[in-house]
C-alpha cells in the first residue's frame, strides 16, 4: 500500500521525466547511432557489430568531393552569415525604430519570405538566373540563401529592439551623445544576445539548407546537396557516416558555445529572456 | 517621431539632426532591394512562365495550358493526394507530441527547462541530410531495426515497409520539424496565468477536464502558429521523401523537382509551383488570422 501511494504521488514526476528522455532519444538516438557506426568496420552498416575502425575517417578524408562539398557550404555559410546580420539588423533598426511611409508593406515583405517554402524559392531563383543568364555557381547559392536567411535575423533582432525601451536610446541622444556613440554604449550591449543568437542561427541555416542550394547551385556542390546526391545514386556508405558525425559533432560544438557566449552577454537577465531569445523569432 | 515633441526645446535640433543624418531609408533600403531582386523579381518569373507556351510548343503567348495539363492528370491527383495524408499525419503526430512535451517544459522540466529547451533547438540546428541519413540507415532493409531484429530472433526476415514508405517519410518529416511544432506552444502555455490551474482544481476539475476546459483553449492560438510554421514545409518537402519515400512516399516537391530538372518542362513546372505557392498563401492567412482572433478571445 505505501508503495503504491508512493508511485502514485511521484507519477507526474515519472511521466515527466519519461516524456522529456523519450522526446531526446527520438531526436538524437538515430544520430548517436549513425556516428557510432562511422567506427564499424563494415562496409555493410547493420548488425551485428564488426569490429572497430577509424578507416572510414581516412576514406572520408582522403575523398576530394566531400571536401570540397565542406569547404564550399563554410564559405557560403561565413559570406552569408555576415551579411544576413548586417543586412538584418539594419532591417530591424528601420522597422522597430524608425517611422516611414509603407514601413508595413516593408515589414510584410520581409516576414513573407519566412513563410514561402524554400522549395519554391530555389525554383524561381533557378527560372530567375536562367532568365537573366546568370550562371549557376557558389554565388548564386550565397545570394539566395541570403535571401532565406536575413529575415530571420529581422524577426530576432526585432524582437530584442522591441524589449528594450527606446526612451534609453533617447535619453542618450538628449545628454548629448553622438548617434554613434548612442549606438555602442546603449543599443550595443543589450542587442548583444540576439546578434550572437542571429549569427549562428544564420550560419546553422546556410550551413543547412538544402533545397535553395539544390536548386540555384551550378556544378559546385555544397554539403547537404553532395550528400542528397551520394545517397540518391547509392546504398548507405560508412564514409558519409564518418564525414556525418564530424559536422553534426561541430554542429553542436557551435550551438552549445553560442549558447554560453549568449549567457556571458547577457549576464543581467534572466532565463525567461534567454529562452526568448534561444527561440527567437518563432513567438 | 515622438521623441521630438516631448524631449525639452533645446534637445530638439539634436533630436532632428539624428534624423536628418541617417533618414529611414538608408536603413530599409538595402534589405528591401534585395528582396525585390532576389525574391519579388524571381516569384514574378515564375509566375510568368507558369502562363506560356513551352519552347516545344510552337505557340507564344498567354495560356492555361499548363495548369490544366497537371489538374487533368490523374497522376498529379493521386500525387496531391498522398503529399496531404503524409504532411497530415506528421503534422498530428508532431501535435501529439508536442503539446505533452511542451507541458513539460513549460511547467515540470524547473531547472532543466532551459537545457531541454537548448537540446530541442540544437536538434533542429542539425544538418537534415545528416538526420534523414541517420533515419535511413535505421529503417533500411538491412538497417539497424531489421539486422538488431533478426540477429535477436524477433523476426525471420527483415520488415521491407520500414524504408521507402510512407511511414518512413512520416517519421523523417515528424522529427524533423517537431521542435517548431513544441516551442510556439511552450511560449503558449508560459504565458498562462498558473492560478487558473488552481481555481480548476480548486473547483474540482480533474486533470482532463482542467486540459479540455483550461489549457487547451488557452494553447489554441500556439497550435495555430506552429501549423502556420510547420504545415506549409511539411506539404512542399522534397528530400526526405526523395530519400526515404520510395514510390508509395512520392510528393508533390518531388513532382516539382522532376518537371523543372528531369524533363526539363519549366512551364509546368512552374505552373505547379505557383499553385502550391497559393496554397501556401491561403493557408498561410488563415492559420494566421485564426492565431490572431483565438488571442484576442482570450
Amino acid at each position: 500500500m505505501p508503495l503504491r501511494y508512493r508511485i502514485r504521488r511521484e507519477l507526474p514526476r515519472i511521466a515527466s521525466v519519461a516524456i522529456s528522455v523519450a522526446i531526446l532519444a527520438v531526436l538524437f538516438g538515430p544520430v548517436l547511432l549513425l556516428a557510432l557506426f562511422s567506427f564499424n568496420d563494415s562496409p555493410i552498416i547493420s548488425l551485428p557489430w564488426a569490429g572497430f575502425t577509424t578507416h572510414w575517417y581516412e576514406v572520408a578524408w582522403s575523398d576530394a568531393e566531400a571536401r570540397e562539398a565542406v569547404t564550399h557550404s563554410l564559405t557560403v555559410a561565413i559570406v552569408v552569415m555576415v551579411l544576413s546580420v548586417v543586412l538584418g539588423t539594419m532591417a530591424a533598426w528601420g522597422l522597430t525604430r524608425l517611422r516611414f511611409r509603407g514601413r508595413a508593406a516593408v515589414a510584410g515583405l520581409h516576414g513573407s519570405v519566412l513563410v514561402v517554402p524554400w522549395l519554391l524559392i530555389g525554383v524561381a531563383g533557378l527560372m530567375f538566373f536562367s532568365r537573366v543568364e546568370v550562371p549557376l555557381s557558389l554565388q548564386t547559392i550565397g545570394v539566395m540563401q541570403l535571401v532565406v536567411t536575413f529575415p530571420l535575423v529581422v524577426a530576432i533582432v526585432s524582437a530584442g529592439l522591441v524589449r528594450f525601451p527606446r526612451s534609453l536610446e533617447e535619453a542618450a541622444i538628449d545628454l548629448g551623445a553622438s548617434q554613434w556613440q548612442m549606438m555602442r554604449h546603449v543599443v550595443l550591449p543589450q542587442l548583444a544576445p540576439a546578434l550572437a543568437a542571429s549569427a549562428i542561427f544564420a550560419f546553422s541555416w546556410s550551413f543547412n539548407n538544402f533545397e535553395v542550394s539544390f536548386f540555384t547551385g551550378g556544378f559546385e556542390q555544397t554539403f547537404p546537396v553532395w550528400v542528397f546526391s551520394v545517397l540518391r545514386h547509392s546504398q548507405n556508405l560508412p564514409m558519409v557516416n564518418a564525414i556525418s558525425t564530424v559536422i553534426a559533432a561541430v554542429q553542436v560544438v557551435l550551438v552549445l558555445g553560442a549558447w554560453r557566449l549568449m549567457r556571458r552577454l547577457s549576464a543581467g537577465a534572466n532565463d525567461e529572456e534567454l529562452a526568448d531569445i534561444m527561440v527567437g523569432g518563432l513567438r | 517621431m515622438e521623441a521630438a515633441t516631448v524631449s525639452t526645446a533645446a534637445a530638439r535640433p539634436r533630436t532632428s539632426r539624428w534624423r536628418a543624418l541617417l533618414p529611414p531609408f538608408t536603413f530599409v533600403t538595402p534589405p528591401t532591394a534585395l528582396l525585390v531582386v532576389f525574391f519579388l523579381v524571381p516569384m514574378a518569373i515564375l509566375a510568368v512562365i507558369a502562363f506560356e507556351w513551352g519552347p516545344l510548343s510552337g505557340s507564344s503567348g498567354f495560356t492555361l495550358s499548363n495548369f490544366t495539363s497537371i489538374i487533368d492528370d490523374p497522376l498529379y491527383r493521386r500525387v496531391t493526394i498522398t503529399t496531404f495524408e503524409i504532411a497530415t499525419i506528421a503534422m498530428l503526430a508532431q501535435l501529439v507530441v508536442a503539446v505533452p512535451v511542451a507541458y513539460v517544459l513549460a511547467y515540470k522540466a524547473g531547472r532543466f527547462e532551459l537545457p531541454l529547451l537548448l537540446m530541442m533547438v540544437l536538434a533542429d540546428e542539425l544538418n537534415p541530410m545528416v538526420r534523414i541519413y541517420a533515419w535511413r540507415m535505421l529503417l533500411g532493409r538491412e538497417g539497424i531495426i531489421n539486422s538488431g531484429l533478426m540477429s535477436l530472433g524477433v523476426i525471420d526476415h527483415p520488415i521491407d515497409a520500414l524504408l521507402f514508405s510512407k511511414f518512413a517519410v512520416i517519421v523523417v518529416l515528424s522529427t524533423s520539424y517537431v521542435t517548431y511544432t513544441v516551442i510556439p506552444i511552450y511560449a503558449a502555455m508560459k504565458a498562462i496565468n498558473s492560478g487558473l490551474f488552481e481555481a480548476a482544481r480548486d473547483l474540482g476539475a480533474g486533470w482532463f477536464t482542467t486540459f479540455r476546459r483550461v489549457l487547451l483553449p488557452l494553447i489554441t492560438p500556439g497550435i495555430f502558429v506552429a501549423l502556420l510554421l510547420v504545415y506549409i514545409p511539411l506539404f512542399t518537402d522534397f528530400a526526405s521523401p526523395t530519400l526515404v519515400g520510395g514510390t508509395s512516399g512520392y510528393m508533390l516537391g518531388q513532382s516539382v523537382n522532376d518537371l523543372v530538372l528531369e524533363s526539363g518542362n519549366l512551364n509546368a513546372g512552374a505552373a505547379l509551383s505557383l499553385m502550391m505557392l497559393v496554397a501556401s498563401a491561403l493557408f498561410a492567412v488563415v492559420a494566421y488570422k485564426l492565431a490572431k482572433i483565438r488571442q484576442l478571445d482570450t
